[in-house]
């Protein structure tokens, strides 16, 4: 589905939008003091995994509270699983399996313990509780350890205790902040894929808080990108690294300045090249464009080394100004 | 449940939950008696069964003194009231200065209340789980030395009038037992709630009540003069107002209790304002836990 940043038309109360796991409205957070960590944000968010990406400070972990109920917007509106964020904020949170960003394990009591303890306090009854932190420890991987106290467990260990508390209420939404904080490489494959599986095979949405742009985009559907607590990008994946209005042209190996060469026939023919790493990026004017670039470049006699339409790479979400996003046709 | 390292692992996948979910209530209920247990170190180490263990088994002590007694044919060797004064001062002291941090800043220090306040609980709930949970506890460590001083006297009397008799004297005993696991309890939980470091704030409720309860006697001999006999004066009144142990043996007082206690008789006056006093320091102490988390739990 496809995210926004205009506003959408008005939802009538109470009503139960269809298929969006969290909807904002316009959702602004200021603290006292003056700092705006939300700014009107309007976004929308599809089933499936969902990378919620911005920089430190860009409004993310705010977000995920308000989304949970935990602090009262100054304006606007929030939607969870088409429940009112702060008229149903407790049927939310019942709903919602949350891991937080900081280390909030007790180091001397089991994995065993506190995740069956949490899974109580989303209100199973004890048996259930019991098996279903079991299974969800299984689900994370940690086997005989879980009888361990906590304290004595790695990083990694700790991070698939925190995202088994998340998982034991059985939720239908999951609100990850920052999931591999202090992990090493390794340990943030394994949690990637961990988090890919829980999409995929366990059928719950997913929200990853990152601001890790190259780590999250390896296992999302959609991508929401903030900045400053305002909406920079919304879309699906695929929309954000759709194909480009732009021609990637590289000269094969040979003599120095023969691309220099070719951006100067080019634009003789009434092209607009511009330099590009070692090619040239030529903007399509219309469907003769190839055709000019291949009699220029068969007129000077070089060879051709690639020429391809250019798919937009997310990490261009945070230069705007280069972006030159079509409608995905 | 082993899992076996070599074994085949038959991975059901996962499996949504279907079965009856608890609404807040019950989870409140869940939390309080989790807090209970952990108030008295069950489903921890054995270091943390120390305190609360070693703490009832002080409290036991005069009622199994009084038992011994009673079985050589004495007469019942503690009061119901008053119990061993001494004995409840030190123990609950140091019951609560270990006890209620275990309970609040453990949580606080290890950042765990974000994720019960991300669940259906409100934040209010949280410190009122605790609370109830830490007075139950003290209330089992005042009052049950009392059932035992009063098991070990009834099997020595004769008679069911002597048995009546010392039933009459026992409920207003488990009474004021409670009266003192709720002031005491819910000041120390105030106390611990404001530090994350179990060293300080175990520092603060034990320093509070110690300190208070030092202060006001020394305050009360000088009052009183240097002879044992306490009588009654203005100065020996402040001096009672000093400290919440002074405070409820006051109350005791003047609600008629007979044993000779720490403060002189305050009387109905002064009475009142000893148990209004004592309102005060409960209700301030209940806000301030509840002020308390509804900050922390929008952190």
């Amino acid at each position: 589905m496809l995210t926004t940043s205009d506003p959408p038309a008005p939802v009538p109360p109470g009503a139960v939008t269809g298929a969006a796991v969290i909807e904002t409205t316009a959702l602004t957070k200021r603290y006292p003091g003056g700092v705006t960590a939300l700014d009107s944000l309007t976004v929308e968010v599809a089933p499936g995994i969902t990378g919620l990406i911005g920089a430190n400070g860009a409004g993310k972990s705010t977000l995920i509270k308000i989304l949970l109920g935990l602090l009262p917007p100054t304006k606007g509106r929030a939607r969870v699983l088409g429940l009112d964020g702060q008229r149903d904020a407790e049927q939310i949170r019942t709903l919602v399996g949350y891991m937080p960003e900081h280390d909030c394990l007790p180091p001397d009591v089991s994995a065993t313990e506190f995740v069956t303890h949490m899974a109580r306090m989303a209100g199973l009854p004890a048996v259930a509780a019991k098996e279903r932190a079991a299974e969800s420890l299984r689900h994370v991987g940690l086997h005989e350890e879980r009888y361990r106290a906590v304290g004595t467990y790695s990083t990694g260990m700790k991070q698939r205790v925190k995202l088994a508390q998340a998982l034991a209420g059985d939720p239908r939404l999951l609100l990850l902040d920052e999931p591999t904080n202090g992990l090493d490489p390794a340990g943030r494959t394994a949690m990637l894929e961990l988090i890919a599986r829980i999409g995929a095979e366990f059928g719950l949405s997913v929200v990853v808080a990152s601001h890790l742009l190259g780590e999250i985009e390896q296992i999302c559907d959609h991508l929401v990108a903030v900045e400053s607590g305002r909406l920079l990008r919304a879309g699906s994946l695929t929309s954000l690294t759709q194909v480009s209005q732009l021609l990637l042209v590289e000269v094969a190996d040979g003599p120095a300045g023969r691309t220099a060469d070719l951006a100067g026939e080019l634009g003789r023919r009434g092209l607009e090249p511009r330099p590009d790493g070692r090619g040239l990026l030529v903007p399509i004017v219309d469907e003769a464009t190839c055709d000019v670039i291949r009699d220029a470049v068969a007129d000077l006699g070089i060879a051709l080394g690639r020429m391809e339409q250019r798919r937009h790479r997310v990490e261009e979400l945070f230069r705007p100004a280069d972006l030159e996003v079509t409608d995905g046709r | 449940m082993a899992a076996d390292a070599t074994g085949v692992i038959h991975d059901l996948g996962y499996q949504p939950y279907t079965g009856p979910r608890f609404g807040r209530a019950a989870v409140v209920r869940t939390l309080t008696g989790y807090s209970l247990r952990s108030a008295f170190g069950l489903g921890r180490g054995a270091r943390a069964k120390i305190v609360p263990v070693g703490v009832f088994v002080l409290m036991c002590l005069p009622a199994v003194i009084n038992a011994f007694l009673v079985a050589r044919g004495g007469t019942r060797a503690f009061p119901y009231d008053t119990y061993s004064y001494l004995v409840r001062v030190v123990g609950m002291t140091i019951f609560l200065a270990a006890q209620a941090p275990e309970l609040v800043s453990r949580d606080l220090r290890h950042r765990v209340l974000p994720l019960y306040f991300a669940r259906p609980l409100r934040p209010a709930d949280y410190p009122l789980a605790k609370l109830v949970a830490l007075i139950t506890a003290g209330l089992i460590v005042l009052d049950v030395p009392l059932l035992l001083l009063y098991v070990s006297t009834i099997v020595g009397v004769h008679g069911p009038g002597a048995v009546w008799h010392e039933t009459v004297l026992l409920l207003p005993g488990l009474a004021y037992g409670l009266l003192w696991s709720v002031v005491l309890a819910t000041i120390a939980l105030a106390l611990a709630s404001f530090s994350g470091r179990r060293a300080i704030a175990a520092g603060a409720v034990a320093g509070f009540f110690f300190l208070t309860w030092v202060l006001s006697e020394v305050l009360g001999t000088v009052a009183t003069g240097p002879g044992h006999a306490v009588t009654s004066s203005t100065a020996a009144h402040v001096a009672g107002l000093v400290s919440p142990f002074t405070l409820l043996d006051g109350v005791r007082l003047a609600l008629g209790g007979t044993q000779p206690g720490q403060v002189p008789d305050p009387g109905a006056g002064w009475g009142s304002g000893y148990a209004l006093l004592l309102v005060v320091l409960v209700a301030a102490s209940v806000a301030a836990l509840v002020t308390r988390y509804r900050k922390v739990g929008a952190a």
